[in-house]
């Protein structure tokens, strides 16, 4: 298993979620992705996000001035 | 003599080495400083204007001039493309010389890359990549009379409003033509929403409700089977289309992936404020060549060229201050009905909602007729007092 560190703190446009679409491309089924992010929609987008592509938000953590967020790569959705 | 060596005479470049030029005149008319600029093409293609030749069939002429007219006396162009950048020994390699420098700037660029997802590039006409390709888009555009348009991102790509003006100014297109009940326009995107700045997803969603376009979400593309016209997505979804538009995954330069300085796709390691590639202080990497979390946009290759200059001169003139750059984007992003908004922000002030309006919308349009004079930099004290503080000094 691998981690993954994605930091997207500072990136409102085009936003977190571009970055961890493109760990999420060359991870593995198993990785764990750890986003780390200041835009508030972080939460709500990589929730939607993990849904829809049957992925796991494992844990959602306030850090001092921005979020942690952990994603376990459940699926590629192929 | 010192000598400042840009790769890549795009956007950032150039504006880069016209800015030091004016910084460093004195230093260079004593020949104690040589600014040298590298640059693989004929012509600097004002990237913008593909949007105006693929949904408004504009001319190409009108947005692109060769660099030799673009470069202010006292820089040094090169017509040549870097074949090799090596950080350790302080080189560039072109046409079998090597180049060495005391400073390094590497403004290469990105480019969309269809070759990534299986299918895409035979399927999809493309106006991120060339006029010629921008071109094709307006060809196809005009001839079409019924059936479905898909336009379509992926990520990671440059100028993230450049997708969402597609969507709009191709519905008013259909519309303009007559044509447009008898056509859908669907706009497959891979955030929640139909912009990722949910400040601007307010704006944009309703806009395109009002003009019948659906909006697919979370749809990141895998692949596409041109022979039954249909896109399959990692979430294990697929969409049908007639005419496919689409905005590719982008990757970094050549030369950045061949010299192994870059990660992942090409991008190269680069502190978000200082603009210096990781562990190199007299290496710069600006504006679509970084891997930093950023909007790939003009508005920010020029910020980061102007602090990038900055930092270079201070050093030459001996001055110990950091200059960093704060983050700050400003894009125009059109809806049609000549009406535009401006995504605003910084890397700690998010963009925030805007009514679109007319002024706004004239705004870009003038900007289209001034990018030729700003990359003098005699604009500079416009952008300074309209954007306000871009960096900070410590
Ligand atoms: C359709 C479209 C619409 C856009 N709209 C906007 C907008 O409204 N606002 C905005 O801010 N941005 C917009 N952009 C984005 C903007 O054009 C780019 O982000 C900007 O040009 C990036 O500047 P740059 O200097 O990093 O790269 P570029 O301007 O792309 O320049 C890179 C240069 O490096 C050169 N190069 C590459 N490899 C080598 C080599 N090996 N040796 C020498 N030279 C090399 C290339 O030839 C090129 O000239 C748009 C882009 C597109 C495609």
């Amino acid at each position: 298993m691998v981690r993954h560190i994605v930091d997207a703190r500072g990136s409102f446009c085009p936003g977190p979620i571009t970055e961890l679409i493109k760990t999420y491309r060359k991870a593995q089924t198993g990785d764990e992705i750890e986003l780390l992010a200041t835009d508030p929609a972080a939460k709500s987008d990589v929730a939607a996000w993990a849904a829809k592509s049957k992925n796991e938000v494992v844990e959602v953590k306030d850090e001092e001035g921005y979020i942690k967020i952990v994603i376990r790569v459940l699926s590629k959705g192929s | 003599m010192k000598r400042v060596v840009i790769v890549g005479g795009g956007t950032g470049g150039t504006i880069l080495a016209n800015n030091l030029s004016g910084k460093l005149r004195k230093e260079i008319e004593r020949g104690q400083v040589e600014i040298i600029v590298l640059e693989g093409s004929e012509s600097h293609i004002y990237q913008p204007g593909n949007i105006d030749i693929a949904f408004r069939g504009a001319e190409p002429e009108a947005f692109r001039r060769p660099p030799t007219k673009l470069l202010r006396r006292g820089v040094k162009l090169l017509q040549q493309p870097a074949k090799h950048i090596d950080l350790e020994n302080r080189a560039v390699t072109f046409d079998e010389k090597k180049l060495n420098y005391d400073y390094l700037v590497v403004a290469t660029g990105s480019v969309a890359a269809p070759e990534a997802v299986p299918g895409l590039a035979e399927a999809s006409l493309i106006f991120h990549r060339s006029q010629e390709e921008a071109m094709r888009v307006w060809e196809a555009l005009s001839a079409f009379k019924r059936g479905r348009i898909v336009i379509l991102t992926a990520l990671p790509h440059k100028c993230p409003p450049s997708p969402v003006e597609a969507v709009f100014l191709t519905d008013e297109l259909m519309r303009k033509r007559g044509v447009r009940q008898d056509v859908e326009v669907i706009y497959a995107t891979p955030y929640t929403r139909a912009y990722p700045a949910h400040g601007i997803a307010d704006v944009v969603e309703p806009e395109m409700e009002k003009r019948e376009i659906t909006v697919q979400t979370l749809f990141n593309i895998d692949r596409v089977d041109h022979q039954v016209r249909r896109i399959y997505s990692l979430e294990g979804e697929e969409l049908a289309y007639d005419l496919l538009i689409a905005i590719p995954p982008h990757r970094g330069a050549d030369v950045v992936v061949k010299s192994e300085i870059g990660v992942d796709e090409g991008w190269i390691p680069t502190d978000k404020h200082t603009l210096n590639i990781k562990g190199h202080d007299d290496a710069y990497a600006i504006g679509d060549a970084t891997n930093i979390p950023i909007s790939k946009s003009g508005v920010v290759a020029h910020l980061e060229a102007v602090t990038a200059a900055e930092a270079i001169a201070s050093q030459i003139h001996g001055i110990s201050n950091t200059y960093l750059y704060n983050g700050r984007i400003n894009c125009p992003l059109e809806l049609g009905g000549h009406r535009a908004v401006f995504v605003s922000g910084t890397y700690t002030r998010q963009p925030e909602g805007q009514k679109p309006s007319l002024t706004k919308y004239l705004m870009k349009r003038i900007f289209n007729r001034l990018y030729w004079t700003m990359l003098s930099g005699s604009l500079e004290p416009i952008f300074k007092m309209y954007l306000g503080p871009t960096y900070e000094v410590k």
